[in-house]
């Protein structure tokens, strides 16, 4: 999967949950969930279970902790599917 | 160092499904999953929980310059109720904070410190996030969630 590949797949995913209307426009790689979206932390976890049903994959706890960017998913995401 | 957290009930119900497949054992023990699971109301066991460890977590990520999102590793424990008020400690790794709450039906606010006597001297104000000038009087610490801003004063 490319880069922008998996963007346009997390996008929709983010978009559910990020308070930031206008920054979700700008997404890139470096976008961080909580101070440029204003993810709630609580729904951070929604977007970690949304991410597992998409690609169907099981995103560990060691893994959760970081996922704190659109960057750092797109690295779990792409780790976790070389798993596979 | 004060950390403190608060949820709109109302702003949680309607953003948060914490009953969804999975979303607990993303953020509580086994332990924090049965206080949950047996708790006459397990709404303002999850968020009272949740509050706990994010005061913690402001504690610890200011002082650690930590960036994480590890809610596991921060483990609620000696949680004692009493009516609208709770108190308890929260550990991460080897250091402990001390915690105490106030639960209402509108919303839940803990704050967070590492004793116990720091707890007890600060102010705490909760107002609307339309307030501007709250930062005129130099909180230590802030939340917002929903309608409520929580501000607490040394």
């Amino acid at each position: 999967m490319t880069n922008e590949e998996l963007i346009a797949k997390l996008k929709p995913i983010v978009a559910s949950y990020a308070q930031d209307k206008a920054a979700l426009e700008k997404i890139d790689k470096d976008t961080d969930f909580i101070k440029d979206l204003k993810i709630n932390s609580a729904n951070l976890v929604d977007v970690v279970l949304d991410v597992e049903e998409e690609f169907d994959i099981v995103i560990d706890n060691t893994s959760m902790e970081k996922m704190l960017s659109v960057g750092a998913a797109m690295d779990i995401i792409e780790a976790k599917l070389q798993e596979k | 160092m004060i950390g403190n957290d608060i949820v709109d009930m109302e702003q949680a119900e309607q953003d948060s499904n914490w009953k969804r497949p999975g979303y607990l054992d993303k953020l509580f023990t086994s332990e924090e999953q049965f206080l949950i699971s047996s708790a006459i109301q397990p709404d303002i066991m999850v968020w009272l929980l949740w509050t706990m460890k994010e005061s913690a977590y402001k504690i610890e990520s200011k002082t650690n310059k930590l960036q994480e999102f590890a809610p596991v590793k921060l483990i609620c424990n000696n949680l004692i109720i009493h009516e609208n008020t709770a108190t308890g400690n929260v550990t991460y790794g080897n250091q402990v904070y001390f915690t105490k709450s106030t639960l209402l039906a509108e919303y839940i606010h803990t704050i967070a410190a590492l004793t116990n006597e720091e707890l007890n001297t600060v102010s705490i104000a909760i107002t609307s996030p339309k307030s501007e000038n709250y930062k005129t009087n130099n909180p230590s610490s802030i939340s917002h969630h929903g309608k409520y801003l929580a501000l607490v004063y040394k």
